[in-house]
């Protein structure tokens, strides 16, 4: 059996449909449940941590880099290169996120990516990345 | 000189006939786009020369061949049509996926979704052209373009078809450079092509956390016969985000799945007997295989540009070209053509969120379909 004949026959237009809007609700079950994740985790790490005087981490002036426009090659090499002294050769590509999320620098995927591909950072295994400016 | 003539007549020479050759040449291009082009390496090469391995033609009854009862090809063929092969891989898919650019922009999961909408097609296409319902769902799942689902599914409802789906799944999956661009583009504008993304929120490692256990409790309960994949697969990444077992996450993100993956690729290739693979249904297979991937690479993209007519922060449709499973290929290819658009564009990390719900959603797909038609 062939053709539309054999579709209605084991009802493939009623597999599909419902497969199809299956799989959507189910995704979009799962959309929506982490869309209001961040709040069940702040609920959670509200109740974690006990209320405190809040700390102010100070960044001594001379340390401070701006972050440099992921576009601009040159000054994205001058302001990592501040950071990778920091961390010493070779070092860890988590640590240099963390390094650039505690600076505040909104795009450290485009700009390491940058860096990647211009061949400043190699990988040497592992996670490890030394730097050839 | 009969011992001469009775040696001479059991050797693979004398054994083989058309069929077994075709399917040498075809292993033989498996192993050169793999080690020259560097086409999924990891999948095509241990396909390729299991293909070769497969197709070297024996005397039957010797236990030699993957399908002679107790021939070693067999046992190690026994994780493929159990299913275990893919449960694996998925425990070290899940242990390698990082989900924080989806939890941060979670409507992108929805591409995911959409671009399931191959595998509903291609089951329609298949019940028409005479595939029975349970080998028209095993064809149909190569539109979720996940090698390791189509074997999962494959072997649960028509273990017949598993070396010509395997075969189609992963060779799309390794042709994802040559298929999918040319359909973006043509359903893309320049415009479109050159939306950037905002860059994502930053993830806490509570949201990390909980994502698997509330993964696993929406899709599996909503699918359980998607248990064995994405039970797996959120297993593996609780181990990787709970920062507790680093030893098991890494251990399930390295030497296990490549375990795995060696297995499945090598048995899947060995089980391409040129007598039993080479049927006008593999043909068929093959070419339904191409319309699902394709059609779930536009339905992404269409879905994209229909999100965008309602959303006030438009998304690059080419993101939802990477709803298929392919992971990471089809993301990669969606970073490069955003990059040959515009040198400063970055899709990757926006395209893997893209990527990591194709495997979810083509998870759940195959478990609808399991379940639809497991009498």
């Amino acid at each position: 059996m062939t053709g539309l004949e054999a579709i209605s026959y084991y009802n493939g237009w009623a597999q599909a449909v419902a497969g199809i809007l299956i799989v959507m609700a189910g995704l979009s079950g799962l959309s929506f449940a982490i869309s209001q994740l961040h709040r069940v985790a702040a609920l959670l790490e509200g109740r974690k941590k006990k209320p405190a005087p809040e700390e102010t981490v100070l960044v001594p002036e001379a340390e401070t880099v701006s972050e440099p426009p992921a576009h601009d090659l040159e000054k994205t090499i001058g302001a990592y290169e501040d950071l990778v002294r920091r961390l010493g050769t070779p070092f860890q590509l988590s640590e240099l996120y963390r390094l650039c999320q505690e600076r505040g620098f909104t795009h450290p995927y485009m700009s390491i990516k940058a860096l990647q591909e211009a061949g400043v950072l190699k990988p040497l295994g592992d996670g490890a990345f030394t730097w050839q400016p | 000189m009969d011992l001469l003539i009775q040696f001479l007549t059991n050797t693979g020479y004398y054994l083989g006939d058309w069929r077994n050759w075709t399917m040498i040449v075809v292993g033989c291009f498996f192993v050169y786009l793999a080690i020259s082009k560097e086409y999924e390496p990891l999948l095509l090469l241990p396909i390729g020369f299991g293909v070769l391995v497969g197709n070297v033609p024996f005397f039957k009854g010797f236990g030699l061949g993957i399908y002679e009862n107790n021939s070693v090809l067999h046992y190690l063929y026994f994780g493929v049509v159990s299913g275990v092969y893919p449960s694996i891989i998925f425990l070290g898919l899940g242990a390698m996926t990082d989900f924080s650019s989806l939890l941060a922009r979670p409507k992108l999961m929805l591409l995911g979704a959409a671009a399931q909408a191959g595998i509903f097609f291609t089951l329609i296409s298949a019940l028409a052209l005479g595939f029975l319902p349970k080998e028209a769902a095993s064809v149909a799942i190569i539109g979720g373009a996940d090698g390791p689902t189509s074997i999962f599914l494959t072997a649960k409802l028509a273990p017949h078809l598993i070396g010509p789906v395997a075969i189609a799944a992963y060779s799309y999956m390794a042709l994802i450079p040559i298929i999918q661009p040319p359909i973006m583009r043509l359903l893309t504008s320049r415009e479109e092509r050159l939306i950037r993304m905002s860059e994502p929120r930053e993830v806490s490692r509570v949201e990390l956390m909980i994502f698997p256990i509330v993964g696993l409790i929406l899709c599996c309960f909503l699918a359980p016969a998607s248990i064995p994949l994405l039970g797996t697969f959120f297993f593996g990444n609780i181990l990787k985000v709970s920062g507790v077992v680093d030893r098991l996450a890494k251990t399930a993100s390295s030497a296990i799945i490549d375990t795995a993956t060696i297995f499945v690729g090598f048995c899947v290739g060995a089980s391409t007997q040129g007598d039993v693979f080479i049927t006008p249904k593999s043909v068929g297979i093959f070419a339904l295989g191409a319309v699902a991937f394709s059609i779930a690479t536009a339905a992404g993209v269409l879905f994209a540009k229909l999100m965008n007519v309602v959303l006030k922060e438009k998304i690059n449709p080419l993101l939802g070209a990477a709803g298929v499973s392919a992971v990471p290929g089809s993301a990669r290819e969606v970073h490069l053509m955003g990059l040959r658009e515009d040198p400063a564009n970055y899709l990757l990390m926006h395209a893997m969120a893209c990527n990591s719900s194709g495997v979810i959603g083509s998870a759940i797909a195959a478990g609808v379909l399991w379940s639809f038609n497991v009498h």
